[in-house]
This record gives C-alpha cells, sequence and structure tokens, in this order.
C-alpha cells in the first residue's frame, strides 16, 4: 500500500466497493455449495417425519441455488464494472492506444502526401513535354505577350546561366513559330526536367 | 496493454460460468442414487480451481486501478492526427478525380464519335 497515492474519495470508495463484492459474492458461492452438500447427506434420525425433512431439505436447497446463481450473476456485474472502470481510468493504456493510433494516422498521411507528390513530379514532366509539342504546332493561339511554360522554363535557364546569352535569340522562338514546327522540332534541352544540357537558340 | 487486461476480465467471465456450471454438475451428481466418486472429485476440483483463479484476478485487477486511477477524466485525443489523415486522404480523392476526367476527356479527344 506504501505505493497507493491519494485518490478522490469517490474513486477509492468505489475500489473497496469493489472489494467487498468481490470477497462476498465468492464467500457467498463457498458457503451456499458446502451447505447443499451437507444437506444432501441422509440422517437416519431426524426431529421431524421424513417426508417434512425431505421437504425442508428441498426448500432450503433451492434457496441456496439461487442464493449460488445471484453470487455468479453479481460477479459478472462486478467484471463488467471494472472494465467500465478499466477503460476510462486506465491511462497508460489510453495513452498507448492514442499514440499508437496516432502514428498510425501519420504514417498513412506521409505515404498519402508522398505518392502524390511523385504523381506531381511525373505530370510536371509530361506536361512540360506536352506544353513544348502544342505550343510549337500550328493549333496554338499564343498572344505575344503570353509565354508557354517551356519558352518560361527556357528563358529561366538562360537567365540563370552565367553566360546570359541566349536572351535575345530565344526572346523570339515562340512567337515565330505559327507557321508551324521549323527549328524547334528537335528534341528539347532544358536543364529544368534534366532532358539536356543546352538550351535551344531558334535562329529566324 | 488495455486489450490484455480486458481479455484477462473475459477470461474471468467465462471461469465464472464454470463455477455455476461445476456446482449445477455436482448437486445434479448429488441429486442421484449412485453417485461417482470421481466424477464428482474432478468436478470439485475444477470448481475450487476456477474460484480461486477468480478471486486472484479481480483481486489484481482491482490492486492494479488502484495505483494508476487518478480520478481525473482523460483529456487526450487524436482528432489532429485523423483531421490531417483525412485531408491527405482527401487530396488523393480529388487527384484521382480529376485524373479520372482527363482520360475521358483524352478518350473522347482521341475517338471522335461519329
Amino acid at each position: 500500500m506504501a505505493n497507493q497515492r491519494a485518490l478522490p474519495q469517490s474513486k477509492e470508495s468505489l475500489l473497496q466497493n469493489y472489494n467487498k463484492r468481490l470477497k462476498d459474492d465468492i464467500r457467498s458461492i463457498l458457503d451456499n455449495l458446502t451447505e447443499i452438500i451437507k444437506t444432501a447427506k441422509v440422517e437416519d434420525e431426524t426431529q421431524v417425519s421424513r417426508a417434512t425433512q425431505a421437504e425442508q431439505d428441498h426448500y432450503e436447497m433451492h434457496v441456496r441455488a439461487a442464493n449460488i446463481v445471484r453470487a455468479g450473476e453479481s460477479l459478472m456485474k462486478l467484471v463488467s464494472d471494472l472494465k467500465q472502470f478499466l477503460i476510462l481510468n486506465d491511462f497508460p493504456s489510453v495513452n498507448e492506444a492514442i499514440s499508437l493510433q496516432n502514428q498510425q494516422l501519420r504514417s498513412l498521411q506521409e505515404e498519402c502526401d508522398k505518392k502524390l507528390t511523385s504523381l506531381r513530379d511525373e505530370i510536371a514532366i509530361d506536361l512540360y513535354e506536352l506544353e513544348e509539342e502544342y505550343y510549337s504546332s500550328s493549333y496554338s493561339q499564343l498572344d505575344s505577350t503570353d509565354l508557354p511554360l517551356c519558352e518560361a522554363y527556357r528563358r529561366w535557364d538562360s537567365w540563370a546561366s552565367p553566360d546570359g546569352g541566349d536572351i535575345s535569340g530565344s526572346a523570339h522562338g515562340g512567337v515565330e513559330d505559327t507557321d508551324g514546327p521549323t527549328s524547334q522540332e528537335t528534341s528539347p534541352k532544358h536543364d529544368l526536367n534534366g532532358h539536356g544540357t543546352t538550351a535551344a537558340v531558334d535562329e529566324p | 496493454m488495455a486489450n490484455d487486461r480486458l481479455r484477462a476480465l473475459e477470461e474471468v467471465e467465462n471461469q465464472i460460468a464454470t463455477i455455476l456450471q461445476c456446482a449445477g454438475n455436482i448437486v445434479l451428481e448429488l441429486s442421484k442414487d449412485k453417485h461417482n466418486a470421481s466424477f464428482l472429485d474432478r468436478q470439485l476440483s475444477q470448481f475450487t480451481g476456477s474460484v480461486n483463479r477468480v478471486e486472484t484476478e479481480l483481486s489484481s485487477q482491482i490492486r492494479y486501478l488502484t495505483q494508476v486511477a487518478t480520478g481525473q477524466p482523460h483529456e487526450g485525443s487524436t482528432y489532429s492526427a485523423r483531421k490531417d489523415c483525412q485531408m491527405a486522404l482527401n487530396r488523393a480523392e480529388y487527384a484521382r478525380v480529376k485524373l479520372g476526367e482527363l482520360g475521358r476527356t483524352c478518350e473522347v479527344m482521341l475517338d471522335p464519335q461519329p
């Protein structure tokens, strides 16, 4: 009992009540079965007639059997109360269950986001190629002030490079291709998605 | 950890049923004219063992609860992690829906209906 902390009176009295119920029910079961077994013994000498004694023994056994069943049912109720108390007040196991659930949910979320990120990267690569193909074809309705994604990346590459010599060359590349694919139909080479090393320079 | 204790309590419930079953078998056997002594001994030993196990286990559970119970309500929650996970699943579902629409659009473009 050295480890017992100062519990609120309600909890302490509740646990003491559980102990008392346990002891009483076990004692009731044992005593009643013992008395039934004693009563089952046939005695030759009785104070009343055998019929009366038999009737009395019969009634007593009924009552004691009913007491055993009542005590068993009371024990089942006690177990149910203990389960409820355990679920509500067993903090170590509740903390463990919460942390385990949080861990599972976070790992599922991370896996989901990781797959979405890889999907995004794959689609970005395909979109880049598709846009380049589209805007270099005759179907493009491109405004001179509206840059396609591939052109924007090409300009960004040229600005990012230390030479910076491709700025004027690539500025008209998107606009002059309205008649159809000319020199840009060669494979696009850009650093952004790892397709190549040099930017395509459009010679008018 | 919690599941182990709850399973132990369920086992105690089975033991209580065994106690009542053994008591009934003993009384039934005593009601016969000729008793089977070995059967009575078996039932009685099983009855005694079950009673001892029930008492020991329930006392142990009550002792454990005396040590860990604080009287305060537990305020832990998995709400934030569950909400984040739900939002991630919603993002994935949205991406799936959009890709499905894109796929159907491509199919329509590639196979123009007459």
